[in-house]
């Protein structure tokens, strides 16, 4: 039998030949359709998908301004804060471990707990301990040097090769050189929360971006902040970077992020170290120190405080939690701004104001005199007075700060509460003040209406008389009292107060600068305002003056000082939060002493708080008396050696900024 | 036995069939050089064993078409269960060992048996229907052997699993059906039939990822990031490729490690990128033209095993090229499909070869007198 059987009957497939080729060729004619689909028609939505995978845009972090003093020396700054990260399966446990914690400079309880910490994570299944981790935040400068110099040491392995395991990041922290001294006023930053980063997020925030949350960091955040910049990188599939990119990135591959305006504060850092150091004595409080020709602000200080530092991180999540456990835990509050966010009674402090209600509605003349018999009784309600002022005119009330004549002014001569709130009110008593950082109160000038509606519709008469000595309903923030007695002390111009005097580029350029602002000229008759003054420099400097023997106490010598003293009563309740041993504390008087000097053409008004202090000519007046006369050898220090030392300030003062990026300098 | 066959094997050589399929050969060579040079080391250096398996692979081929295909076909049956019998060594070899790639247990001693037995199925459907001549229209019931015959090996390499071969197998099987003369209620019922049958391979013999394949081909943007990602990428190269493309070396999905696979199941969308659609049309033209060429030559060959056999490899070939360039397009679902002469690999190149062999054997034998069977 042969092999190969001829059986040529292939007429069956005969006619399918051309069907199948056909078949295929249009197969592979639709192929081509949808090749041309996708490389002619969809083409550039292709190659802008394919540029979209490799072309990353990178964001360039910014620096935020800087805040100077008035004299430049830095209040607030960036400073780069180093944070440890380690990848657990590259580390070496037994030769890198020990090596690490040494040049840290760990403690045992630091070093055991990591190492558990490792140990579990090394032990686990899946990738997480492939991942980078964070080991430690804000390391030590020490450990910094330690661990560049050491850098080869300390190499992990990753199968068989070597590779870094430890790695030493920088994040720029806000740094406060002054730390708690001043906080209330500068502020300080915290990371934005998922809450306002959706309303942020258009004006260019991401998460783990910081804010000012309270001051000038937050009221000035727009300037401060500075806008990020970007570059496009080219990265492949796995995200790593590649080089190159020319030709494959368009135009503009990169813009250069702008640095945030600097801050050239009113405040002086030497006022505010003096006025800490003068409240020493004290628990809280707080200070104003105003320009009396400018309304420019040289000191604003809220005793207690806390460091902005601790808050503002960068030493880790666990110590800004603790910081503001405190912060809030505190029953002397210092996270409020005693300045401008507490509304107290003015007490005494505010007598000047009465004296020149009556004394512009003409119910006075300066020589009426009343005598103090040490109370006056109106109605069933007996109002007392400090001690026994005999007879007593307008300088001697002020001076000695005799309560009966006051009463007896609303009592007798039928001085009204709208008469003494309107004087309250022209002098920017009882409204914001418009200082446009920390949220403002607004105190209180209460009117006859407001009383009246505020005690179930009856009015008293004796309302009247607590309102003459700046008690009952009647409270100021020490900022007002401060313009205030600013404007007693410059003839009647109330300013605007002003803490911000210019806006400046990194490198120094004056962008914007703020002139002094008034807010009101304060007619009243120069005689009547001559009086006013005169008693408040006896209130300082006779015998008899309330602030008087704080003055001989300080041994002061050629002081010249007008003022007032106030000793505000509080309504005695249980402060919350308080223990009761405690409570006699929050029963205690507030201090006020409230002044300028000096006595001829005044430069400064100075208010003091001192909550619960006690007595005003005994706890404030020297508070005072000892922020004035620093004042004053600053100034006398600044003159003398102006020539020999100007330009101090920024050079003098330490530091730690790292260097910004030029604008404009494009090399990365 | 060479002498009598000479003249004709040196008159008759297939020039067109050889130059196609060198083009394609040496553009995979191209090509495979720019998708592999993203790699650092060893895999870079895969172009040149590729030619190296081209150089053993002609070899071989010029020896199978040099060898009279009637001598096939007395081997067709032995080849066949040769081929099933390696199939079934995969399993059992693989049962509990664990040299598979991606859970496939497609390998032994370094071959594929799933790759070779697509050209065993096609000798031993091409000597059944070479031995059963009608005339008549067939009915499903005549048609059941040759069904038998590819559905073995079909259902073997679906349990490997591997679906796109599978796949192959039984499209190579439905071309061969094609050309002959079937009844059309056979054939109504046959594809009334593909719905039940449909259903229960989705539902009992497909695994998981396959049908995950499947369902994002349909909704491809469901899964970017799993499932789609590679078609996704594959799809955007080639559209990134444009009319004239990006260039040699130079397309970007390809550079940046975004085209997974590059170098076996996805060249096609490296190549696209780089020569765009100007590129593209001449490659798809030379592998349509390799398969109506072969088919011609299938419609001339001098018996029926001949002209079932040059179907049958040229529908190697063309399901091949077809489904891999369609999935990489987006049109088609992802299964593991190798491009022919672009794909690296030694099993898909030697397989690609001798299906240009058989085709270039019944090329050379078609002109002229049929050979007498005689001594042997």
């Amino acid at each position: 039998m042969s092999l190969f059987v001829q059986r040529s009957d292939v007429t069956e497939f005969r006619k399918r030949f051309r069907f199948i080729a056909l078949g295929m060729a249009l197969m592979f004619l639709a192929l081509l359709g949808r090749l041309f689909q996708l490389q002619i028609l969809e083409t550039d939505d292709n190659k802008a998908i394919a540029r979209e995978n490799i072309v990353r845009r990178n964001t360039l972090a910014t620096t935020r301004g800087i805040i100077r003093d008035r004299a430049g020396k830095v209040l607030a700054a960036s400073r780069p804060a180093y944070n440890i990260y380690v990848v657990p399966s590259r580390l070496d446990m037994t030769v890198v471990w020990p090596k690490l914690v040494d040049y840290l400079g760990m403690g045992l309880d630091e070093r055991t707990r990591l190492e558990q910490h490792l140990l579990a994570l090394r032990a686990e299944d899946g990738k997480r301990k492939e991942q980078q981790i964070l080991l430690k935040e804000d390391v030590s400068r020490d450990a910094v040097a330690n661990l560049s110099t050491h850098e080869a040491e300390l190499m992990g392995t990753c199968g068989n090769k070597p590779c870094a395991c430890v790695e030493l990041v920088p994040t720029p922290v806000r740094y406060y050189p002054y730390e708690d001294v001043g906080a209330h006023v500068l502020g300080y930053m915290a990371e934005v929360d998922g809450d306002r980063l959706s309303t942020l997020r258009s004006s260019g925030y991401m998460e783990g971006d910081r804010i000012g949350v309270t001051g000038v960091e937050r009221a000035w955040e727009s300037y401060l902040r500075g806008t990020r910049g970007w570059e496009k990188v080219l990265v492949d599939a796995r995200g790593r970077k590649r080089p190159g990119g020319e030709g494959i990135i368009e135009d503009p591959a990169r813009t250069d992020p702008i640095p945030g305006r600097d801050l050239r504060l009113t405040l002086d850092a030497e006022v505010q170290k003096a006025l800490d150091k003068a409240f020493r004595g004290e628990l809280a409080g707080g200070v104003a120190m105003v320009d009396v020709r400018t309304g420019r602000i040289l000191g604003l200080y809220s005793k207690p405080s806390f460091d902005p530092n601790a808050v503002s991180g960068g030493s880790g999540k666990q110590v800004i939690r603790d910081a503001f456990r405190r912060l809030y835990s505190d029953p002397l509050k210092p996270a409020l701004d005693k300045t401008v966010s507490g509304a107290y009674p003015p007490g005494s402090t505010f007598k000047p104001f009465t004296a020149l209600a009556a004394l512009e509605k003409g119910i006075i003349g300066p020589h009426i005199i009343t005598q103090c018999k040490g109370a006056i009784t109106f109605g069933k309600r007996t109002f007392r007075c400090t001690h026994v002022h005999g007879a007593t005119d307008l300088h001697k009330a002020i001076a000695e700060s005799c309560n009966v004549y006051f009463y007896t002014l609303a009592a007798e001569y039928g001085l009204k509460m709208d008469d003494i709130s309107l004087m309250g009110n022209r002098y920017g008593l009882g409204s914001r003040t418009g200082l446009g950082v920390n949220a403002e109160a607004s105190g209180r000038m209460p009117t006859k209406a407001w009383m009246t509606v505020h005690n179930g519709g009856h009015f008293q008469l004796g309302f009247g008389l607590n309102a003459t000595i700046g008690q009952g309903a009647t409270t100021v923030t020490v900022l007002q009292l401060a313009l205030a007695y600013a404007a007693l002390a410059n003839g009647g111009t109330l300013y605007q107060p002003q803490l911000v005097r210019a806006v400046e580029t990194s490198n120094g350029t004056v962008v914007q600068e703020f002139s002094p602002r008034v807010r009101r000229q304060i007619d009243v008759h120069p005689e009547n305002l001559k009086l006013v003054q005169d008693a408040l420099r006896s209130g300082v400097n006779e015998e008899g003056g309330t602030a008087n023997r704080a003055r001989e106490a300080a041994r002061l010598v050629g002081f010249d000082m007008a003022g007032k003293t106030g000793t505000a009563q509080v309504s005695h309740h249980l402060a919350r939060g308080a223990e009761a041993e405690k409570v006699w504390y929050y029963n205690r008087e507030h201090a006020w002493f409230a002044g300028y000097a000096p006595t001829k053409s005044p430069e400064v008004a100075v208010v003091v708080l001192v909550e619960h202090g006690g007595t005003g000519g005994k706890h404030a007046a020297p508070i005072a008396f000892e922020a004035v006369r620093a004042y004053q050898e600053l100034v006398r220090d600044r003159r003398d050696g102006g020539s020999a030392k100007s330009g101090t300030g920024a050079g003098a003062t330490p530091s730690p900024r790292h260097p910004r990026p030029r604008s404009g300098g494009g090399s990365p | 036995m060479s002498d009598k066959f000479s003249d004709r094997d040196q008159n008759h050589f297939d020039w067109p069939l050889f130059i196609a399929a060198a083009l394609i050969a040496v553009l995979g060579v191209i090509n495979l050089y720019s998708a592999t040079s993203v790699y650092q080391g060893a895999r870079s250096e895969l172009y040149i064993s590729q030619v190296q398996w081209l150089v053993v692979g002609g070899i071989i081929a010029g020896v199978v078409a040099a060898i009279d295909y009637r001598h096939l076909e007395r081997l067709g049956y032995v080849l066949y269960t040769f081929g099933i019998f390696s199939l079934t060594l995969v399993f059992v070899l693989s049962s509990g060992a664990a040299n598979n790639v991606r859970n496939a247990n497609r390998w032994i001693f370094g071959f594929q048996p799933s790759e070779f037995m697509k050209l065993f199925m096609v000798i031993a459907l091409a000597k059944y229907l070479h031995d059963d001549p009608r005339s008549e229209g067939r009915t499903l019931r005549e048609l059941l052997v040759p069904a038998v015959l590819a559905g073995a090996p079909a259902l073997l390499i679906l349990k490997q699993p591997d679906l796109g071969t599978a796949t192959i197998h039984i499209l190579i099987f439905l071309t061969i059906v094609a050309m002959t003369r079937i009844r059309w209620q056979s054939a109504a019922l046959f594809f009334g039939s593909m719905i039940p049958s449909g259903y229960i391979v989705w539902n009992y013999v497909l695994l998981g990822y396959q049908k995950a394949r499947v369902t994002t081909f349909i909704n491809p943007e469901a899964d970017l990031l799993h499932t789609g990602w590679h078609a996704h990428h594959a799809r955007v190269a080639i559209g990134d490729g444009g009319l004239f493309g990006s260039g040699f070396m130079k397309g970007t999905q390809n550079q940046f490690g975004f085209i997974p696979d590059q170098f076996t199941d996805f060249p096609f969308p490296v190549f696209a990128e780089e020569w765009g659609f100007v590129g593209c049309t001449i490659l798809v033209c030379l592998y349509g033209f390799l398969t109506v060429w072969g088919i011609h030559i299938a419609s001339q060959a001098k018996d029926r095993f001949g002209a079932v056999l040059a179907v049958g490899a040229t529908a190697v070939i063309f399901w091949h090229a077809l489904i891999n360039i369609g999935m990489a397009a987006g049109v088609l679902p992802v299964v593991g499909v190798t491009l022919p002469l672009f794909s690296y690999g030694g099993s898909s190149v030697m397989t690609m070869l001798m299906s240009i062999a058989l085709v270039m054997n019944v090329s050379m034998r078609r002109h002229g007198s049929v050979p007498t069977p005689d001594r042997l």
